[in-house]
């Protein structure tokens, strides 16, 4: 679709940077991942030749494709549950008045400090005598410690506190910008908080979840460090894999090739999404 | 130390780039263009005058290797300055230092890791006359397997993997076999390494840790997958907190790790296990690309004096490869079980081997399918 | 609703800042475990003792406020280009720099300074962080800007453009401040992202850029020492009340 040329070329002066950006520093960083995942591993980590398909066709074995199951279900998870906890948070802040820029910053604030330190911080809290557990068995709640460490449960907790600010800013950014009138107006006719919630605000409110949603689940797939921590180490996500492979396993070219098959796989589902909306997200 | 694996890669200012990050954090919207233009320079002669100064030194070594003013009372006897940096594996300062422009002039990698960096020409031989103080190593160090005229490195220092335990554990865990216990089931760790813990199941199974053959690696494997369910979870250092807390009464430890727990709670010991156990050794290496071969010998040769080495011990409670250096311990920590285990001990212990290719990638497969069990 | 809504985000901020405090509890334990065995401003002095971290704090700042400043600037400008007329090629780029896993992204950003250095003589430092740091915000804050773009009408541009103004001036006056919150809410996340970054950063700093997160990391993995306890503290309370001061001073 052309526009006015006057707007073509503020657009084309626009986009110079980003066009910059992807030249050289996400296309030749690109094209180098695949060319490392067409190697060989050298011998003691590092590349080498010949050149070879091996690394792709190693993916398709049935370990690896569970490994990558089950990294889609966590991360889907994460983001469900990111978006029913940050979306009231992100609504209550859009209409806090005065104190908006507070709040945003509160969500930020914790991020500051360094993720991993945060991390173990959640090691106190959960583990057997940890904080969650001897304030409950002090209670008289529970009896013995409940295992709230080393499973699957821990690594979605770890994800969604590593993710929410991901999801709630866009969220907000998109929810700021609603015209009250309308949920006036809503009012006026008759609807209660509720209704108007979900039949207003929420598809107003569509691509700052949409954008949230991206933000949340794509990063969440690539996470290591928090299934490492929070998990134990039990189980393998893709995180995990890839991590694996350029470091003790000192094989770079699997590694290239399982981020190369990994980056195909989201590319394919996210032109599917663009194509059934109209408007894509950027 | 060699295996800390879970952080990826660690490894001068440039002095333009230095000056506009001042120009953009000094200037708010109502700079005049003149002062903006002051600031930059400013900010690039202030630059320039960081440069001069002392001659420099870069070291790249583990963490928690050094005493609180090893590094600090060496710059100022030497009157130079010092880049210290840190990482956490093998892998991590190899990626820096493969490209053979990292920067760096000093590192420290296992002793495995030796052969490998000198078929990439990655190491500068060590001229000895600038070692004076060599003769302090413990003489089976002087001719370590990995290099025996000591041409390429200096042994800096030495560990084991073995059993932390806590003293009410019963029974007494004393042999790898223990860790199969289901007694202990939940309250058992191992680490969180392919090679460590395919290696305590082949010792398990009275096979050698550096076996490369895929029947031996095979049957390794099933035990791992078997002993799956009794484990808590797979980690490193991570145990220890847990372990002084009282969650875990049982762990896969390197005996520096063990120690520092013991330090923390007395109730807790370790084991150097029945059937056998593997060695590591971190070494002092001098890399190729630096231009600086006078101050690292130096330095090398500061780290082999006795009282320095001694202190390192102190802080770091690892295991010293100095033994001019030992004899300056207090009498508890020469004798200290855990870090100087006795010569009958020693001998059951393997040095790791450097491992073929083919056989890191079996391992690998083979980590994921224990993972996925 | 509101009270609700109230309660609710009490406990979500709740869920975000237990670790915090937690953290700045054991900060003050005399021992080195995490458990209790009484008060000590032991760590905090050994703060001060530690030259690396100061140095680490400094370039963390730097390479945030430049690395936020030019990925701000150039992906807000992205985002209106793109919601002029799109391009599935940059789009296309932009999702695939999100999905691709930060150790990969390093070694990637590793493998491109290495071999253009041979050429230009460079050493990596903080350059190339201030780079690799740019190369991964740009995303977030083309994703944040074009989300609110999508709730903007261009018939306020056009009603400028009727009015006399040219192209650029009605992006300069009516577009920009309509979108400045989402610019902020942008910054914030790209200025977030960059701080905190540690597996990139490692990969791509050089002997002398160590930032804050690599010196901690480094503490951490080893050793949990409470020092790192004690950072975080400071860190919290400095920035709390960074805020709170910029927010009096936006007031007055």
């Amino acid at each position: 679709m052309k526009i006015a040329s006057g707007w073509e070329r503020l657009r084309a002066w626009f986009l110079l940077p980003a066009w910059i950006w992807m030249a050289v520093l996400f296309a030749a960083p690109f094209a180098i991942v695949v060319v490392y995942s067409l190697l060989t591993r050298g011998a003691y980590g590092g590349l080498g030749l010949p050149w070879t398909l091996e690394n792709y066709q190693r993916l398709l074995d049935p370990l690896y494709l569970g490994v990558v199951v089950r990294s889609f279900g966590m991360a889907g998870a994460t983001t469900v549950i990111c978006l029913l906890l940050g979306f009231p948070l992100a609504l209550f802040i859009s209409r806090a008045g005065g104190r908006k820029s507070i709040y945003l910053q509160l969500v930020i604030l914790p991020f500051w400090t360094s993720f991993l330190v945060r991390l173990y911080a959640w090691l106190f809290l959960l583990r057997d005598t940890g904080l969650i557990n001897t304030a409950l068995q002090h209670l008289g709640l529970i009896h013995d410690p409940l295992p709230l460490l080393y499973n699957d449960g821990a690594v979605l907790l770890g994800l969604v506190y590593g993710y929410l600010p991901f999801m709630v800013l866009p969220v907000y950014a998109t929810l700021e910008r609603l015209d009250p009138a309308l949920v006036e107006a809503a009012a006026d006719l008759g609807a209660k908080p509720w209704p108007t919630l979900l039949h207003v605000i929420l598809p107003l409110s569509a691509p700052g979840i949409r954008a949230g949603s991206v933000l949340v689940f794509i990063p969440a797939l690539g996470a290591y460090l928090t299934p490492d921590l929070l998990g134990g180490g039990r189980t393998v996500l893709i995180g995990n894999l890839v991590q694996n492979q350029f470091t003790t396993a000192r094989d770079w070219p699997f590694g290239a090739a399982i981020s190369v098959g990994l980056m195909a796989l989201v590319g394919v589902l996210v032109l599917l999404m663009l194509r059934s909306e109209r408007e894509g997200l950027v | 130390m060699n295996r800390m694996h879970r952080g990826a890669a660690n490894l001068g200012r440039s002095r333009l780039l230095g000056g506009r990050s001042r120009l953009k954090a000094g200037c708010g919207q109502n700079c005049p263009p003149h002062t903006c233009r002051r600031t930059f320079l400013m900010g690039v002669a202030g630059l320039a005058g960081c440069a001069r100064g002392r001659p420099r030194l870069n070291v790249y070594n583990w963490s928690n290797y050094v005493a609180p003013d090893t590094i600090a009372n060496f710059e100022s006897e030497f009157g130079v300055r010092v880049r210290y940096a840190t990482y956490e594996s093998n892998e991590e300062m190899l990626a820096k230092v493969l490209s053979g422009n990292s920067g760096w002039d000093v590192v420290f990698p296992t002793h495995n890791r030796i052969q490998p960096m000198r078929q990439y020409g990655l190491l500068a031989r060590l001229d000895h006359g600038r070692l004076p103080n060599l003769p302090n190593l413990e003489p089976r160090f002087q001719t370590p397997p990995w290099d025996p005229r000591l041409e390429y490195c200096v042994p800096y220092m030495w560990g084991a993997t073995g059993i932390a335990y806590n003293q009410s554990a019963a029974p007494t865990p004393a042999a790898w076999a223990d860790l199969w216990n289901a007694r202990f089931k939940g309250r058992l760790t191992m680490l969180d390494d392919p090679e460590e813990v395919l290696g305590a199941c082949l010792l398990k199974l009275r096979l050698s840790y550096n076996s490369t053959d895929d029947t031996s690696l095979r049957r390794a494997e099933r035990e791992a997958i078997a002993q799956k369910p009794l484990l808590r979870a797979y980690l490193n250092a991570e145990f220890r907190d847990q372990m002084v807390a009282g969650d875990i009464l049982v762990a896969h430890s390197w005996a520096t790790t063990a120690q520092q727990a013991i330090d923390a709670a007395p109730q807790l010991a370790f084991a150097y296990p029945a059937e056998g156990f593997p060695l590591y050794g971190d070494n002092a290496v001098v890399l190729r690309e630096s231009g600086r071969a006078d101050l690292a010998h130096a330095f090398i040769n500061y780290l082999l004096r006795a009282p320095v080495a001694a202190a390192i011990v102190q802080t770091s409670r690892t295991a010293t490869a100095n033994g001019a250096a030992q004899a300056l311990l207090p009498e508890a920590q020469r004798r200290n079980t855990t870090l100087f285990p006795s010569a009958e001990t020693l001998a059951r212990g393997q040095w790791i081997g450097t491992m073929p290719s083919a056989t890191q990638r079996l391992r690998d497969r083979m980590w994921t399918e224990i993972k996925s069990a | 609703m509101k009270r609700w809504l109230g309660f609710y985000a009490a406990a979500v901020y709740l869920f975000l800042h237990l670790p915090l405090a937690i953290l700045a509890v054991f900060s003050f334990n005399s021992s080195r475990f995490t458990v209790w065995q009484g008060f000590s401003l032991r760590w905090y002095r050994a703060i001060f003792h530690d030259q690396q971290l100061g140095e680490g704090a400094w370039n963390s700042v730097i390479i945030a406020l430049t690395a936020t400043i030019i990925s701000t600037a150039a992906g807000t400008l992205c985002a209106y280009g793109l919601w002029k007329r799109g391009s599935k090629l940059l789009s296309g780029s932009l999702y695939l720099s999100l999905v691709t896993p930060e150790i990969v992204m390093g070694i990637s950003l590793l493998a491109l300074f290495q071999w253009s250095f041979r050429w230009l003589h460079w050493r990596l430092g903080l350059h190339t962080v201030i780079l690799a740091h740019v190369a991964f915000s740009i995303a977030y804050v083309v994703i944040v800007i074009a989300a609110r773009l999508r709730t903007f009408s261009p018939a306020l541009e056009e009603a400028a453009l009727d009015l006399g103004a040219t192209e650029w001036q009605a992006f300069r006056y009516v577009t920009l401040p309509a979108l400045l919150p989402g610019i902020v809410a942008a910054a914030l996340l790209a200025l977030t992202v960059s701080f905190d970054d540690y597996v990139i950063t490692s990969m791509v700093a050089g002997v002398d850029s160590e930032t804050l997160p690599m010196v901690i990391y480094a503490m951490a993995r080893r050793g949990a020492s409470p020092v790192i306890n004690a950072i975080s503290a400071l860190i919290v309370v400095f920035f709390g009340a960074l805020v709170l001061i910029s927010e009096r001073v936006q007031k007055a």
